[in-house]
């Protein structure tokens, strides 16, 4: 009890209270520019720290980190561009939305539910850190690898066309991972003797051109639509808890994933979005409004994302493994503070830690009134031309790629994704599918490969460790689940035309 | 660019084969009985057959057509523009004009000159695309090179602040 | 080429076309007189950036100009230490140069090599423990090393980096000062040290050979143990990890580094300057408390000495990823 005082006093301070506000306003600008994601939001940051108190260098870290989050769904939702690849999943869905003219709810809703994914993932981590970290620690490749298959199982889910095109889609996009020498041999490949290629595609440059850059292609290529009708904006926050009550269980499916998700190593954020978002459409009672911008979706994937932030700090505190790029990050910031990762830090710095889950706490809440001011000020887009709209989202596309590596073969990787993501959509391939691969394909083949060497190319192991067992038989019912569905279909849309004759 | 399924179908099929054919070239690796080819053969092989079923429409039936928001009554659809689908192509160029010159004319100009072919492009005014021209490139220098410290390249004309 | 760089010349040639008698009077500025850049060839976030950061920080107090860091990733380090090399040597381009310029060439990915850099100084150098897990049968090096040469080839493994990445050279290494095959351990590739450490508490590996502050906190939890340490002496920051000289009687030591570099010619003076400034930021309070903080280890050497440490690690890294079969002959 006594920490948890010691916690709050740490907090309240003056420095630790500035060093919130200021991040939070930052991680919410830099999230919401497309191309700066979370993750370069965070490593920006870390100049900074250097002239921080050990617990406001953290809290900027933390609130910014929550904030860009949130914000990259703001350009999603409004000019489907994901501020940050954890978007990614629902931009199309938010964007649909919009174009309904419902985009108050849209970003109300991605900002409700992602303010009640951190609460309840920094719940997770007051509660749940040590257990959960001692079930992470227990993944091993084999477990990775299953999971990356689940996750690559969702490209089929989250598309609306032709599943033949989907999974092509999703091959495309495994086949552009497959480019460069980050590969388990260390061998380069398909890299045409270009040095840009050895590094392989980065993910960011990729979803820019799918995603942003087609959309100012496919605004040349046809006339300016109807404009949105002038109405006043309404307000962000009505409707929210209609919303929470009908959509009370996927938001809690996707809390409680987002916590999974995050605490495993390696998997952060823009997996989470992923994943919820398809469990979200396979376990809808509506999975046919999906894609023409239904909220429910959105709902989950909102919490997911955020929810994964917090808990992927469970690993880090406890092992200085980094749950994702940011806690990689962060780890760093903690060791230069002297707040070593391990065991001792909940035990002998208890009130340094409630310091931590008092700030995320903090950082979630202020999300609200803040992120209703950026909301604000950003739904002016919505009202300017397109002439004045597009040119811009353009120069976003091409600075936002270069500041990745400040290297300008990103540029033209965005370009080279532009026309890939134009033509693939006008021909009825899913994108999503595309970057889904993109951002898995490492994964897959990683932890395959690494688990054979270990196993000498044994594919027991696959199957009789207890937790891989069990993601095993998740995999295979996922997989049979279609099937059997189609099956039970087909017998009921049988059994009348068998009727009558008679 | 809308093509039949039979190109998209054999394009995929074609490319396929590629990376069949580029994953054999790939040396083996010692300690590694997996090596670097097994995986794009597999995508591979997974591509041509894809790629077999489009060209046979297999699944086609699945497909949603494309999500037109349908127009309001009274309300005149309005015919593409000429050239719509070459037009399409104007940005991808406009980056790749982006990396050829930015570095040695710099952001500013470069930035301009983009903004302003994809404002006219869109059927903006002069009135609205100059002073546009002008000032997003300004906004956006601003943020990026002294918020964010991106280098982006001064060229002949760095930012006046 | 650096925006600067190029402002410069223009200047220059501004200058001489303008007022070629004026040029006197324009007496050479001390250097430097503008902003320097100090380009990082791996991504924000990293250990090689947070280096890069403290340098730049407290270089900026001893030039008195702004030292800007610009990560230039890519290419899994090829596309920043290349522009590093054909920056213009005016020495407003200066760059952190990682132990992967010795390795790089060697499997044909680059015609880069240390030769094509003016070194102006050593930062920091990390030697790699051998780490196994707290539930390990093997107590010691000793142990360890009858473990492996009593099993059979590619029955134990390790991991900690990718295929060819440094970390594989030591153990590469280690093994072949024992008289053994460099596969004797078969190498499982990892995404760094982190998963690695993570794999071996799991149990899917048995060693992992990566720098101590990397498995820091693995060891600190008590999940993991290190067994020795394969640098000539031991770490002060950690006292009780023997050498493997000591304790195992092998003559066996490499190192992960990272120094301060510039391209090729270089004005010597500029070179002589920064080396001065880089040295007082060396010996300054805040870049030992920053390293000790984060685990990094201490290493001084000047620009001639930094130049000797990469053409040493060069020749030792070819002779191990020959062995190894991963050079491009």
């Amino acid at each position: 009890m006594n920490d948890l005082i010691e916690g709050f006093r740490l907090v309240g301070q003056m420095d630790v209270l500035i060093a919130i506000l200021a991040s939070s306003i930052y991680g919410l600008v830099v999230g919401s520019l497309p191309g700066l994601s979370a993750t370069m939001a965070t490593a920006l940051l870390v100049p900074v720290t250097f002239y921080l108190s050990p617990i406001a260098a953290v809290a900027t870290i933390i609130s910014a980190s929550a904030m860009a989050i949130f914000s990259g769904d703001i350009p999603g939702c409004l000019l489907r561009i994901p501020g940050t690849p954890a978007s990614a999943a629902y931009t199309d869905e938010a964007y649909a939305m919009t174009r309904k003219g419902q985009a108050e709810l849209a970003l109300g809703t991605g900002l409700w539910f992602s303010a009640v994914g951190g609460i309840v993932g920094t719940l997770s981590l007051v509660i749940m850190a040590p257990l959960l970290a001692e079930v992470a620690l227990n993944f091993s490749s084999y477990e990775y690898f299953w999971l990356a298959v689940l996750g690559l199982m969702c490209a089929t889910l989250v598309a609306r066309s032709s599943p033949v095109k989907a999974i092509a889609s999703m091959l495309l996009g495994l086949l552009v991972s497959c480019i460069g020498m980050e590969n388990p041999a260390g061998a380069p490949r398909f890299t045409f003797g270009m040095a840009d290629l050895l590094g392989g595609i980065e993910p960011l440059p990729a979803l820019v051109g799918v995603f942003a850059l087609s959309e100012v292609m496919r605004a040349l290529a046809t006339f300016d639509p109807p404009p949105l009708p002038r109405r006043k904006f309404g307000s962000i926050m009505a409707g929210q808890w209609k919303l929470t009550k009908q959509y009370q269980w996927p938001m809690w499916r996707g809390n409680v994933i987002g916590i999974i998700i995050g605490v495993l190593p390696g998997a952060g954020a823009d997996m989470a979005a992923w994943v919820s978002y398809a469990m979200s459409k396979r376990f809808s009672k509506t999975p046919e409004k999906f894609g023409t911008g239904h909220p429910e979706g959105l709902v989950e994937a909102g919490a997911s994302n955020n929810a994964s932030l917090a808990s992927g700090w469970v690993p880090a505190l406890l092992f200085g493994i980094p749950g994702d790029t940011i806690t990689a990050i962060a780890i760093g910031v903690l060791y230069m503070k002297g707040l070593n990762p391990g065991p001792t830090l909940f035990t002998e710095r208890a009130s340094s830690m409630y310091a931590l889950y008092i700030i995320f706490i903090l950082a979630n809440i202020i999300m609200i009134p803040l992120g209703i001011i950026m909301i604000r000020l950003a739904a002016h887009v919505l009202r300017a031309p397109r002439a004045s709209i597009m040119p811009i989202i353009l120069m976003l596309c091409a600075v936002g790629a270069f500041a990745t590596g400040n290297n300008m073969f990103s540029v033209l990787l965005v370009g080279f994704f532009g026309v890939v993501g134009y033509v693939m959509e006008r021909n009825g391939y899913p994108v999503a599918a595309l970057v889904l691969g993109i951002v898995m394909g490492s994964m897959v083949e990683q932890s395959f490969v690494t688990s054979l060497i270990k196993s000498d190319n044994s594919l027991l192991p696959f199957i009789d460790r207890p937790i891989s067992s069990v993601l095993a038989a998740i995999t295979a019912g996922a997989l049979l689940w279609p099937v059997g569905a189609w099956l039970l279909r087909r017998r009921a849309r049988n059994r009348p035309t068998l009727q009558r004759p008679a | 660019m809308q093509l039949s399924d039979r190109v998209t179908g054999a394009f995929l099929v074609a490319l396929g084969g590629f990376s069949v054919y580029g994953a054999s070239l790939q040396p083996g690796v010692p300690g590694q009985d997996v090596g670097p080819s097994v995986f794009p053969t597999i995508i591979g092989l997974g591509l041509v057959g894809c790629g077999a079923l489009i060209l046979l429409r297999v699944g086609h039936s699945f497909e949603a057509p494309e999500d037109v928001i349908p127009p309001a009554a009274g309300e005149a659809v309005p015919q593409p523009p000429r050239f719509a689908e070459l037009r399409a192509f104007i940005p991808p160029l406009l980056l790749v004009f982006y990396t050829l010159v930015a570095d040695w004319l710099g952001f500013l100009p470069t930035a301009a000159t983009m903004v302003l072919v994809v404002a006219l492009a869109l059927g903006a005014s002069w009135r609205l695309a100059l002073p546009l021209a002008v000032l997003a490139p300004l906004g956006i220098a601003t943020i990026f090179m002294k918020l964010l410290r991106v280098p982006l390249p001064d060229g002949l004309l760095p930012l006046p602040w | 080429m650096s925006p600067f760089s190029r402002r410069t010349l223009l200047g220059a040639g501004a200058g001489l076309a303008v007022a070629p008698l004026a040029a006197p009077a324009l007496a050479q500025p001390r250097y430097p007189v503008r902003p320097l850049q100090l380009i990082c060839p791996w991504g924000a976030g990293g250990g090689t950036d947070a280096t890069a950061r403290i340098v730049a920080a407290l270089l900026e107090k001893e030039l008195g100009q702004p030292v800007n860091v610009v990560n230039r990733t890519g290419g899994s380090g090829v596309v920043g230490h290349a522009a590093l090399a054909s920056a213009n040597p005016d020495g407003y381009s200066i760059g952190i140069i990682t132990v992967e310029i010795a390795m790089m060439h060697w499997q044909g990915l680059t015609e880069l090599t240390h030769a094509n850099y003016t070194p102006l100084g050593l930062v920091n150098r990390d030697a790699p423990g051998v780490q196994v897990s707290a539930s390990s049968p093997y107590k010691d090096i000793k142990a360890l090393a009858e473990g492996i040469k009593a099993s059979p080839p590619g029955r134990l493994k390790a991991s900690g980096t990718g295929q060819g990445g440094i970390w594989h050279l030591a153990l590469v290494g280690w093994l072949q000062a024992m008289g053994l095959k460099p596969d004797h351990v078969r190498w499982v590739p990892s995404n760094g040290a982190a998963p690695g450490m993570q794999d071996l508490v799991a149990g899917g590996i048995d060693i992992v050979p990566c720098s101590i502050p990397e498995a820091r906190a693995m060891l600190d939890a008590g999940r993991a143990r290190s067994l020795a340490i394969m640098s000539p002496q031991r770490d002060p920051q950690f006292p009780d990890i023997p050498t493997l000289k000591e304790s195992l009687g092998v003559d066996y030591q490499t190192a992960v580094w990272r120094g301060i570099g510039a391209p090729l010619k270089l004005p010597a003076e500029h070179a002589a300057l920064l080396t001065g400034a880089l040295e007082k930021v060396y010996k300054s309070d805040q870049y030992s408390e920053f390293m000790k903080a984060r685990g990094f280890g201490m290493d001084w050497a000047d620009g001639a000495g930094f130049g000797r440490v990469m053409a040493e690690t060069d020749a030792a890294m070819g002779v191990a990823m020959k062995a190894a079969g991963l050079a491009k002959t």
